[in-house]
């Protein structure tokens, strides 16, 4: 390792002012969960260590104008257990509360799991469904993206050696908008997503209005399935949608994941996953 | 090389580290806590587990000089160095410990929830263990001994009342 100079920052604006000064060479740290694994595998070497965990203006959970926004800082414990975030946004709470441990949950941060770009990061799929948007700084300016359009592949994120990402915000959902979350894991505790499905719906008049689905690990990164959600916006809840998107989702796990060993137990699985985060997001069993 | 000062078991330090020194380094050979154990070195085991600024962390993950300024607990500041704190008290009386390199962190993990949650369902204390592994004793006991801790302490804090 050839870590010559390591900063506490205490505020966004000193971050910034640092990441500018040494950009490629530097590396940002916020919980550590993930980025000390690499350190410790050599599969990153910075010479600069920039530690973002001390920020107390990037920890936040808040409303206004009818949005949520969250701080990059924000720990998966802070999302968890949420008072603000209530039972409309009950997935996007169990996707914090299922990563890791306490340990884990405690340092690990929402902007973390997003900026590592792991195609298996749990909390994004229901972000993604939320269609949330994030909010990048850089010493000299600010811009804000799609938190979709940064992923560009596994591990690899739309942010430039000297920006940040500060804020994810999402449309606060209303009556009839709910969020399902569902993951399946190879254990309960510290398990590491085999696939993570996040969904948005909106019903009316029992029929569905809108839906988002995105998933976690069937891909490169956590991405929507937008033909999932084609097969059945507009058709009324009830168990023969439900098996309608399931098996679309099958279909679309089955095309992108050709040809490689995970399939067959991937694509199988997929379909209760599917079934379960919907339910989650009716707030009923329909099977 | 730089300096950075943080307190440890309401002790004031002031320790050289290099930037990649992690904070269970700083314990074990710059202090020379040696409870504090080295398992996977990845946050999986729950050896390496500390109390810092409140909560439960694994201190493999975390860089020593991320801690500056921060509180740390490690096991050395619970009970004393004859292990009097009801806690342990109870793992012993419980027979949860047998190997006793997860007790470390199953301790402080068991110290936080109860600080936190004075009477926790056994699903609460599931939870508030499930980082801290344990090859030995099948976790029965060590979800017996904070059980048994909790009524403890419940029971010293009505009669100072």
């Amino acid at each position: 390792m050839n870590i010559k100079q390591t900063y506490k920052a205490s505020t966004t604006k000193e971050a910034l002012e640092l990441l500018e000064k040494y950009g490629e060479q530097s590396q940002i740290i916020a919980g550590g969960t993930d980025m000390v694994i690499e350190l410790r595998n050599e599969k990153i070497d910075p010479e600069v260590i920039i530690d973002i965990s001390s920020i107390e203006e990037i920890k936040y959970i808040k409303e206004n104008d009818g949005y949520i926004y969250l701080g990059a800082g924000t720990t998966f414990t802070d999302v968890a257990y949420s008072e603000l975030l209530d039972e409309r946004l009950s997935g996007l709470k169990k996707s914090a509360r299922l990563v890791g441990s306490p340990l884990i949950r405690n340092r690990g941060t929402v902007g973390g799991n997003i900026c590592h770009g792991s195609p298996a990061a749990d909390i994004v799929p229901p972000l993604l469904a939320l269609d949330a948007v994030v909010t990048i700084k850089s010493n000299k300016n600010t811009r804000e993206e799609k938190l979709e359009d940064i992923f560009l592949g596994k591990g690899s994120v739309d942010l430039n050696p000297e920006e940040m990402l500060t804020d994810i915000k999402f449309k606060k959902p209303s009556e009839n908008q709910n969020l399902g979350f569902s993951k399946l894991g190879l254990r309960n505790a510290l398990a590491i997503s085999r696939i993570c499905i996040g969904v948005y719906l909106e019903v009316e008049d029992n029929k569905i209005q809108d839906i988002k689905v995105a998933s976690g690990a069937l891909g490169v990164n956590g991405m929507r399935e937008r033909a999932v959600e084609e097969s059945i916006i507009g058709l009324p809840v009830n168990k023969e949608t439900l098996d309608t998107g399931a098996k679309q989702m099958v279909k679309s796990v089955e095309e992108r994941l050709k040809g490689r060993s995970s399939l067959e137990y991937k694509g199988k699985a997929v379909k209760s996953l599917f079934i379960e985060a919907m339910e989650l997001a009716i707030g009923k069993t329909l099977s | 090389m730089n300096t950075i000062k943080l307190n440890v078991n309401d002790k004031d330090y002031e320790v050289e580290i290099d930037g990649s020194m992690k904070l269970v380094g700083l314990l074990r050979d710059k202090l020379h806590l040696m409870g504090t154990k080295v398992g996977c070195g990845e946050g999986e085991c729950g050896a390496c587990t500390v109390i810092m600024d409140g909560e439960v962390v694994a201190s493999c993950l975390v860089l020593a000089f991320q801690a500056e300024g921060s509180k740390i607990i490690t096991i050395e500041g619970v009970g004393g160095e004859t292990g009097e704190h009801p806690i342990q008290k109870a793992f012993i009386e419980k027979g949860a410990v047998q190997c006793g390199f997860c007790t470390p962190g199953m301790v402080l993990s068991a110290k936080v929830l109860l600080d936190k949650i004075p009477s926790p369902s056994e699903e609460e204390i599931r939870e508030a263990i499930s980082g801290n592994i344990c090859r030995c004793t099948g976790y029965e006991k060590i979800v017996e001994a904070i059980q048994l801790a909790a009524k403890e302490i419940n029971k010293g804090e009505e009669s100072y009342e």
